[in-house]
């Protein structure tokens, strides 16, 4: 694999092809589509600067199958190199059995080199999870089915319970994302706004209730998982939505070509994200089981004036 | 507002339809929204209908069921120790299951059809139903049978299977199904429809071939 510094050169070489909208993207390659697969094509690099926030995105990983844990290991390699302080957790983090034994089987032994260089894991509750996942330690939520959490002075993430989406939580999360004056305003939770899986696709009721509060708020990125795939949705109005539900439950071939959403999906083997904020812009890469990167780029933060 | 109090809110609501009563042949005309939950409710929060009259009284004497349970409920959990906010897997399942003995020997009587009234059922499976019979209905029932076990057994009063995954409730459902406070959870079983209290992981109460085929 190529080291972080000539995957930064390949990025510089290719900077100039990067597109000017609300929120930018920069892919490199080939157009992205929703059956390209990854290719031997440089990639966009995660900058690994210092002072920059960086982190995990995982969602769907819970199974205790020999396929989750190859991809923890991949995350424990990467960390390695790119030293990542927190990981978000899109949901579906636990599913069949919630046990003593159970939490170690699908959360603490694979994780658990992350776990012992201190890596936060943040979660939000997915629609397989009870809830009781609220008072994990390692889970952080600090008993709360919905929270906000500043990992850096300028981000903010809020985590969203999205199966019983009441409507205290809807009041709530406006008053926070009102309230925030952060850079970076990141919202995490499991229900995809947009997506192009053929099992559960997008959530429209949902997305009528959270997005008008989305662009009045300024957020520039929504992390979901749900649908067993990764997708990079193409910016919706701005935003930019990420599926992250590949985790360790793979549905193969279950992104639906037709969807005219996809900007980059990956959903032939399991892949988690990492990311990295730097000033304006955010920097991804999504990793697959093998090791390959299947997606990269970066964006820039929306900048709206009220 | 308490969920608590907003459920009770929604029930008073669904109390107060006075949708005229259809005869069977004629459509039904669709229901006048109720209190809490007008047009203009955001899409989290509308009920699908038509609820009769009858219906109606029907849920409302569930939800005086459901409000008896809830009240236990916080009674035996207010006896118990607190659970920590950064509690270890240990705790929790200790917790979870000295809840369950508490709230399986107060209700050592019971029995199916104490909550889901025998009225309420059949009201139930109607509006489920509606739901199952719109354009996506099958999908919706797929997104339902994901991770979800058949021929399980399961008894109301006993603990949720530990080996049985939490299935999936689609929004729809809930939109649609009587609202509950943050202790309780609709889950499928195979084709049954779970009450299930989230904290005591026992199954409240359930309805057999909820799903419709």
């Amino acid at each position: 694999m190529p080291s972080l510094h000539l995957l930064r050169a390949g990025f510089l070489l290719l900077a100039g092809l990067v597109a000017t909208d609300c929120l930018d993207i920069a892919t490199l390659g080939r157009a992205a589509t929703a059956d390209a697969q990854p290719s031997a094509e440089a990639v966009v690099a995660l900058p690994n600067k210092e002072g920059s926030l960086k982190f995990g995105v995982l969602g769907d990983f819970g199974t205790g199958a020999s396929s989750q844990y190859q991809l923890a290991d991949q995350m424990a390699k990467l960390y390695a190199r790119f030293k990542y302080q927190i990981v978000v957790l899109v949901g579906d983090n636990l599913y069949g059995s919630e046990r003593p034994q159970d939490f170690q089987k699908k959360f603490e032994i694979p994780y658990k080199p992350l776990l012992d260089a201190g890596v936060k894991f943040y979660a939000c509750l997915g629609n397989h999870d009870a809830r009781e996942q609220r008072y994990y330690k390692l889970f952080n939520m600090n008993g709360k089915l919905y929270y906000t959490f500043d990992p850096k002075p300028e981000v903010r993430f809020f985590i969203l319970e999205s199966t019983y989406p009441v409507p205290e939580q809807i009041q709530w999360v406006e008053q926070e994302l009102k309230a925030s004056s952060n850079d970076w305003k990141i919202v995490v939770f499991h229900h995809p706004l947009y997506s192009s899986g053929e099992r559960h696709g997008s959530d429209l009721r949902l997305r009528e209730v959270l997005e008008p509060l989305f662009l009045k708020y300024n957020v520039s990125v929504v992390l979901n998982g749900h649908d067993h795939f990764y997708e990079r949705v193409k910016p919706q109005k701005g935003i930019q939505y990420f599926v992250v539900g590949s985790g360790g439950q793979l549905r193969a071939g279950n992104i639906d070509r037709q969807s005219g959403l996809t900007a980059r999906g990956f959903d032939t083997d399991l892949a988690f994200m990492a990311a990295e904020i730097t000033g304006d812009q955010m920097y991804f890469n999504a990793i697959a089981r093998t090791g390959q990167t299947v997606d990269s780029g970066f964006l820039t933060r929306r900048k709206i004036t009220r | 507002m308490s969920l608590r109090a907003h459920s009770v809110l929604l029930f008073v609501g669904l109390a107060l339809i006075t949708h005229t009563a259809c005869n069977g042949h004629e459509k039904p005309a669709p229901p006048p929204p109720t209190s809490a939950s007008p047009e203009t409710a955001p899409p989290t929060e509308r009920v699908v209908g038509p609820l009769s009259q009858a219906d109606a009284q029907a849920l409302s004497t569930m939800n005086d069921r459901l409000g008896e349970y809830i009240d236990l409920h916080i009674k035996l959990e207010r006896s118990l120790p607190k659970l920590p906010k950064d509690a270890t897997p240990q705790q929790i399942d200790k917790n979870q299951r000295a809840f369950e003995a508490l709230v399986r020997n107060a209700r050592a009587t019971a029995k199916p059809g104490d909550i889901f009234t025998p009225e309420a059922r059949p009201v139930i499976k109607r509006l489920l139903a509606t739901v199952f019979g719109g354009a996506d209905g099958q999908q919706l029932k797929a997104s339902i049978m994901d991770e979800n076990s058949a021929g399980i057994t399961i008894s109301v009063n006993g603990r949720y299977p530990d080996k049985v995954p939490l299935s999936s409730v689609p929004p729809q459902v809930l939109q649609t199904l009587p609202k509950l406070t943050e202790d309780m959870e609709y889950r499928f079983i195979g084709d049954r429809l779970i009450l299930l209290d989230t904290h005591a992981h026992v199954v409240a109460d359930f309805i057999d071939d909820a799903l419709p085929k």
